[in-house]
């Protein structure tokens, strides 16, 4: 629990440290700043025709340094405020950075420290709206309950799947078979529609299969199986020795990857290595059955 | 809860309500607005064949039961036993009866029969009064993909159907019963269908239990018909029908949902002391159009229907047209909902047909029964009308319309979300088009709380509406309890007694009518089997 609130609270404490130190310090100059910019490369709050459409509430910024429109966000019991900013790119020949941002404040706050990987950079929002909605030039990937708030990945330009759900891939029917490209790994999003209610956000995958073309990772996956309470085992996707098609698993605590996952089968017993995370564990090499 | 605890609990709320009743509307700075408790209910409204829906010049006549008896199948037990199973001679009759009928009787005691999945296809089958068709408690008679009956597997195609509906005009008709049995433990395990779907419900999982009755892709002029239905594994009821001739001359050549009940629960309590609540039941939706494949030119009319999760969803995965919903009372449940799917699409020809459209809800009552739903409920449990989705399924829904409309102590009166589920992306914006709403009346009786309205669509970019309200009247709603957003919304011409705002939203007041609202009258609801020893 404690570690929850850490966590919840991370993005608030960060913001709050950048605000302190852009008001006691002249730290503004060397991250940068921000202006509003009507450059029209930045084709902010156009409509579908091309024209300016205000009732869009968008405004177009370009920043130097490191400097983001959306940094001066705040919480107010707990409920995120702030401007949220689709990234542009370099725009003139200044290189300064651009955004498309909106006019009014959303219940959403920039998030310095989030885990997203470049080039997407995390919001941290409240309610049931997703970013795209309070921001049309936006984009986003799962978002990932945290408490009362959701955190998402975001981007000004949308970005690639990396996976396909793919029948081809020749699996169990219990298993959904996926092609990845590169490092890839399938995720739950991309189940997409024909899904009723695939609103998890797990999918269990084993270590990839090679596939004919090079560039591209097969894999059989299991659709989220419950873990029960205090359940310590986490999937691994390269555990040492587990051959493609198997299962990786890294246990934290006394629990086998079969209780958690009644599934699998560890026939192996467990030995002591690294999660992926980096964390001592107990590391098992199972099998779907 | 022990007995004293519950009518402790009756007085607390009594002396609550009591209080608000007397003392609120009076020293409040805001009045609240309509606020009148109607409780209690008119005599079962159980009409006798041939009333309900009669005179209604939208409505096709209403069915009979079949004069062309194929064979007449006796009950040889007193009980469902899963030692002696039906499934072997039923199919044998259904399959070699095709065109005609199967009709399931009583011998005296002997009043059950119990099967495993059954086919049936272009017959009907006809379960007589005071016979039960019971679906089998063995999973393994189920099995498709080997996860069927086994916990912690979000597989939802793990298990066949009880009953597939299958190629032209096969039908279920009759006074009697089709019992599930969700809530019994399954053959040879502790743990029932039920309880298997609870475990994923923190994952927001999906079992793949039996749906109780479904439809084949292709399948043309199902009908149902009088039959009584009682706690399916899941879905009660999902129907892909189409007209036999393609053409939909009159609603109801598609399909034809008339005079059944749902009742899931069916008794407050197991075989085994376990309580059996509608949030218990879970995933067990009433009666869903579209959901396998496209569903055209279909009434849904007279029925009775208390469940867990919807009463009718409509879905639009594939396509779903020309529907008429007409003269239900829905107990508990989730709603009369629209989605969450809204993204199909449907090819025919030069034409390409999407989502939900012309469908038309009127004359009905969705009463939150003052049941207990459970102890971890949420406010989706009670649920009025819900036109739900989300961008990783959104799609076209419109020339929607629902009047004449009574709703009691639900949590949502009226949602229109296009956010169903905010953590999943996607690219397939929900595109909600005219919706109307006339002649609508939320009323309170024990629910303290006040009902929510909810009228979002997605973004600038992508409005909701026009929205129109034409006598709207929630009762106990307040400003803050209106939620809008994105949205083109008409008032009037009749009074609607709250005025949506919100970001992006544009207002257009034309209300001239000051007259009542539409007065509310709920049915007596068919309800759960107490326990022997409990007050009634």
């Amino acid at each position: 629990m404690v570690r929850i609130r850490l966590r919840y609270l991370a993005p608030a404490i960060a913001l709050l440290l950048t605000a302190i130190g852009g008001a006691c310090s002249s730290e503004i100059a060397v991250n940068g700043s921000c202006a509003i910019d009507p450059n029209p490369e930045l084709a902010c709050g156009l409509a579908s025709d091309g024209a300016f459409d205000p009732s869009l509430g968008l405004v177009g910024y370009s920043c130097t340094g490191k400097a983001r429109p959306d940094e001066q966000a705040t919480y107010s019991e707990g409920i995120p405020s702030g401007i949220m900013c689709a990234d542009r790119g370099a725009v003139g020949s200044e290189g300064k950075q651009g955004y498309c941002c909106t006019t009014a404040t959303t219940q959403c706050a920039y998030n310095p420290v989030s885990d997203c990987e470049a080039p997407t950079y995390g919001y941290q929002c409240y309610g049931a709206n997703r970013p795209e909605s309070v921001n049309t030039a936006i984009y986003c990937g799962q978002g990932i309950r945290e408490e009362n708030l959701i955190n998402y990945c975001c981007s000004g330009t949308l970005q690639p799947d990396g996976c396909l759900q793919s029948d081809a891939v020749r699996c169990s029917p219990r298993l959904s078979g996926w092609t990845c490209s590169g490092q890839n790994r399938p995720r739950a999003e991309q189940l997409g529609a024909n899904k009723s209610r695939a609103d998890t956000y797990h999918l269990l995958c084993p270590v990839p299969t090679p596939a004919p073309n090079p560039v591209y990772n097969n894999y059989c996956c299991y659709p989220s199986a419950l873990v029960p309470i205090g359940g310590s085992c986490v999937q691994h996707p390269s555990v040492p020795g587990c051959a493609p098609g198997r299962f990786g698993f890294a246990c934290y605590g006394p629990d086998r990857p079969e209780e958690n996952y009644l599934p699998m089968r560890c026939p192996e017993p467990g030995f002591p290595g690294r999660s992926a995370e980096g964390y001592p564990a107990t590391l098992y090499c199972c099998d779907f059955k | 809860m022990s007995l004293r605890e519950r009518l402790l609990r009756v007085a607390r709320d009594f002396w609550v309500a009591t209080f608000f009743l007397l003392f609120v509307p009076a020293c409040g700075g805001q009045a609240i607005a309509e606020l009148t408790y109607v409780c209690g209910t008119v005599p079962p409204s159980a009409p006798a064949p041939g009333v309900c829906g009669a005179g209604d010049p939208l409505l096709p006549p209403e069915p009979t039961l079949p004069t062309d008896v194929c064979q007449t199948l006796t009950s040889d037990k007193s009980f469902p036993d899963e030692n002696n199973l039906d499934t072997a001679r039923m199919q044998a009759a259904l399959t070699g009866c095709k065109g005609r009928t199967v009709k399931l009787v009583s011998n005296g005691h002997n009043n059950a029969f119990v099967a495993g999945h059954l086919n049936v296809e272009s017959v009907i089958l006809w379960v007589d009064a005071g016979t039960t068709l019971y679906a089998s408690r063995n999973a393994e008679l189920y099995q498709k993909t080997g996860s069927c009956g086994l916990p912690g597997i979000n597989d939802s195609g793990a298990c066949q159907d009880f009953i597939t509906l299958s190629g032209t005009r096969p039908g279920i008709v009759g006074d009697g019963i089709i019992d599930g049995q969700a809530g019994e433990p399954l053959v040879g395990h502790d743990y029932s269908w039920w309880q298997l779907s609870g475990a994923l419900r923190a994952i927001n999982g999906s079992i793949g239990n039996p749906t109780l009755i479904n439809t084949a892709s292709n399948t043309s002029g199902v009908l149902l018909y009088r039959i009584t239905l009682h706690d399916s594994p899941k879905f009660h009821v999902k129907l892909t029908s189409v007209p036999p001739n393609g053409i939909c001359e009159r609603k109801g050549d598609g399909y034809i949902v008339w005079g059944i009940t749902i009742l899931t629960p069916r008794r407050n309590m197991n075989s085994q002391g376990l309580f059996m609540t509608p949030h218990f039941a879970r995933n067990t939706d009433g009666v869903d159009p579209g959901t396998t494949d496209i569903a055209t030119c279909g009434v849904i009319a007279c029925n009775t229907i208390s469940t867990g999760d919807d009463q009718i969803a409509i879905k639009g995965g594939h396509w779903v047209s020309d529907l008429i919903i007409a003269h239900n009372h829905f107990g508990t449940g989730h709603g009369m909902s629209i989605g969450s799917e809204t993204y199909g699409k449907h090819t025919e020809g030069s034409v390409t047909h999407r989502g939900v459209e012309k469908v038309m809800v009127y004359d009905l009552t969705i009463d939150a029964d003052s049941r207990p739903v459970g102890h971890d409920s949420s406010t989706a449990d009670s649920n009025g009308i819900r036109v739900k989705s989300d961008p990783s399924r959104g799609g076209l829904v419109t020339d929607i319309t629902f009047s004449d409309i009574c709703m009691r102590d639900q949590a949502n009166a009226i949602l229109i979300s296009t956010a169903y589920n905010p953590l999943f992306p996607g690219n397939m914006i929900p595109e909600f088009g005219r919706l109307t709403f006339e002649n609508i009346r939320h009323v309170s009786c024990m629910e303290l709380k006040q009902p929510v309205v909810t009228l979002e669509g997605f973004s600038a970019r992508a409005r909701a509406g026009p929205i129109k309200l034409d006598n709207v009247v929630i009762d106990n709603i307040g400003p803050g309890a209106v939620a809008a957003e994105f949205a083109d919304i008409h008032l009037g011409p009749g009074r609607t007694n709250f005025v949506p705002g919100g970001p992006g939203v544009v207002l257009v007041n034309e209300m001239t009518g000051n007259g009542p609202p539409k007065e509310c009258k709920f049915p007596k609801l068919p309800a759960p089997e107490l326990p022997p020893d409990w007050l009634r």
